[in-house]
């Protein structure tokens, strides 16, 4: 306790330094703009604050895709104290990633990158260059992302469509705890999903990134756009949750449940499907993780919702295995369209790492499929038998295990390059296509 | 796309406002006779569940900085919490008495984001100095929500948790984006606008 009282002062005082110690400059405007493609080269790039700011000679660096620098050095504006700029090379037809540190007058740092393309579209911040690509902590945020959606959309999708009128005041209260666990871990989850993501394209230390800006990642990316809809929707679904267990009313869960359903397309907008290829890709993808999401989070919920009740248990299990069948035709089905979509050569599948991974998860899915098979053929007809129903929760909790394993493979690929189609002839313009893929070196 | 952060400001002023008018017609009637219509229990646990939603759309919109997404995000979640919370115990949702730190511990969050993420000196701009004021009002205001919890009745602890939140909300209508403090104005901070 004395320790403690000893720790106030020290804890009031480091909340008052930060205070004289953090002062940075934010960035208001960038010439040229922000993902902007431009008609014609620029001769200067400039960027504009919200404070007096000063830089160092290499404060501002632009590099083309080859991580060539193509910028001069960095000087203040004449007359306008919170603008610098950097003069460029004759710029040839390419995309180009601005990369700048500026100094307020205050002497504290700030730092942030972006792109534009002259003559073709600007890249993604995630392949700017000096971009690194995804790590193992992000594919374990985004496993547990997957996870979370699982919770939340299954969890809403089994209390709607498989316990209807019946749950017990137990079996509720497990329920809400659950889809509430769901739908915190969303919001969570997809915060730290985005700061990692952010992360990879700024290449700073910890210090330096709590004052990176954020802003072109969160406003001009797909990446940040799923982020941005999916944050205010999970918040939206967690009030409609609430309410229901506030007022006991069952009919607002099921806006809760079509809205999280929904979200789930922010993640198909913003993976592979998504490049440039039409709708469809990205409605096959949503669809296959819709249905993968509330079969797992049906799953889960019948070892973990109504576990307790054997009268219970028995009624959902019988009415999940009615819509499980369903639900994996299409996950099956909107799997192999992709598969489809995305390898434009069968052995891609074995001799690429992608391919290889795809098929690791495809073993695990038919053993998946084999269990839930077993279930519906042999053990649902004997659920009445005692010996049956007590081996039941074991079964289902290793049936749940290889789900929720899928769901970590399935986060690897979402994270990894699929592919690349052959590209199309070039066009008589001599435009290079839309969805050329930036292959930046990674240097951190 | 982005509003002035002076506009957001003044919104969330205006809901803390009602909030801290809430709380002192409760202090200055006293629980029982506040309660005697049932609604009224819920009014100031539902406007601050709703201002935490309403802090969501800010945590996306000001990405500026890492450490000011977090801090907003931090506000939408204690603000959320404690108005859930409260919801829960008016409603008999929720029957441990220990829910009651929920207030304290969203007050002390929401102080010490604050603090952090202002990056600049109190009298470096008005903007700065309001989040300092804030910050300290609301982590040392913690004391009387935080005495709420264990003596329920007192009018002292139930009207100094009233007061610190019209202390705030007229803190965050005084806020301007590039604006004096005292005739205090950092060449730094930019040309005064207003």
């Amino acid at each position: 306790m004395r320790r403690l009282l000893l720790l106030a002062p020290l804890a009031a005082a480091a909340l008052a330094v930060p205070g004289a110690a953090w002062a940075h400059a934010t960035l208001q405007r960038t010439t040229p703009g922000v993902g902007a493609r431009l008609p014609v080269a620029p001769r200067v790039v400039t960027l504009s604050f919200d404070q007096s700011v000063r830089t160092l000679p290499n404060g501002i660096r632009v590099y083309d895709t080859a991580g060539k620098l193509v910028s001069g050095v960095a000087r203040g504006v004449p007359g306008d104290p919170r603008s610098v700029e950097v003069a460029l090379r004759r710029l040839p037809k390419g995309a180009y990633t601005v990369r700048w540190s500026a100094i307020s007058n205050d002497s504290h740092v700030g730092h942030g990158v972006f792109t534009f393309g002259v003559r073709v579209k600007a890249p993604a911040l995630s392949q700017a260059y000096g971009a690194s690509g995804p790590t193992a902590s992000e594919h374990v945020v985004r496993w547990l992302y997957f996870i979370c959606l699982a919770l939340v959309t299954g969890g809403l999708g089994f209390r709607l469509l498989v316990l209807r009128g019946d749950a017990t005041p137990a079996a509720e209260r497990r329920f809400y705890r659950l889809t509430g666990a769901g739908v915190i871990g969303a919001l969570e989850v997809g915060i730290v999903a985005f700061l990692l993501r952010a992360q990879d394209a700024l290449q700073l230390p910890f210090t330096s990134f709590l004052y990176g800006d954020l802003s072109p990642f969160a406003h001009d990316t797909r990446f940040g756009e799923a982020f941005v809809a999916m944050e205010l929707g999970f918040a939206f679904v967690a009030a409609l949750l609430f309410l229901s267990w506030l007022t006991g009313r069952r009919s607002l869960l099921w806006p809760a449940f079509l809205l999280s359903l929904g979200l789930g397309s922010g993640l198909s907008l913003a993976s592979h499907q998504a490049d440039d290829r039409g709708w469809l890709p990205s409605f096959a993808d949503w669809v296959h993780l819709s249905a993968a999401t509330l079969w797992i989070g049906g799953l889960l919920s019948l070892g973990l919702v109504v576990a307790g009740d054997r009268a219970l248990r028995r009624t959902a299990f019988w009415r999940f295995s009615e819509i499980a069948g369903p639900l994996v035709a299409l996950v099956v089905a909107a799997g192999v369209y992709m598969t489809f979509e995305r390898f434009p050569a069968l052995d891609d599948l074995w001799t690429l790492g992608y391919g290889r991974l795809l098929l690791v998860k495809l073993g695990l899915v038919a053993l998946a499929l084999a269990w839930g098979a077993f279930h519906h053929v042999v053990i649902r007809p004997r659920l009445d038998r005692p010996a049956v129903a007590n081996r039941l929760s074991r079964s289902l909790a290793g049936e749940a295990a290889v789900a929720v394993s899928i769901l970590l493979l399935a986060a690897i690929l979402v994270d990894s390059k699929p592919p690349a189609k052959p590209a199309p002839p070039r066009a008589a313009t001599g435009i290079a296509p839309s969805n050329t893929v930036l292959q930046a070196p990674i240097r951190p | 796309m982005q509003p002035p952060a002076e506009h957001v400001h003044w919104l969330f002023a205006t809901g803390i406002l009602f909030l801290g008018l809430l709380l002192l017609a409760e202090a200055v009637v006293g629980r029982e006779v506040w309660r005697r219509r049932r609604w009224r229990a819920y009014l100031w646990p539902a406007l601050l569940f709703g201002l935490g939603v309403l802090m969501w759309p800010v945590m996306v919109l000001f990405t500026n900085s890492t450490v000011h997404m977090l801090a907003h995000s931090a506000w939408a979640q204690v603000m959320m919490l404690a108005g859930a919370a409260e919801l829960g115990l008016v409603s008999g949702r929720l029957r441990h008495e220990a829910w009651r730190l929920c207030v304290p511990l969203m007050l002390a969050v929401s102080g010490a984001a604050f603090l952090i993420h202002e990056a600049n000196p109190w009298l470096y701009s008005r903007s700065a100095f309001v989040h300092h004021l804030c910050g300290w009002i609301l982590l040392v205001g913690a004391i009387f929500p935080l005495g709420a919890a264990f003596k329920p009745r007192s009018w002292v602890f139930a009207g100094g948790y009233a007061l610190v939140m019209v202390a705030v909300s007229i803190a965050l209508f005084t806020s301007r984006d590039v604006a004096p403090v005292f005739g205090h104005l950092d060449p730094a901070a930019g040309v005064q606008h207003r």
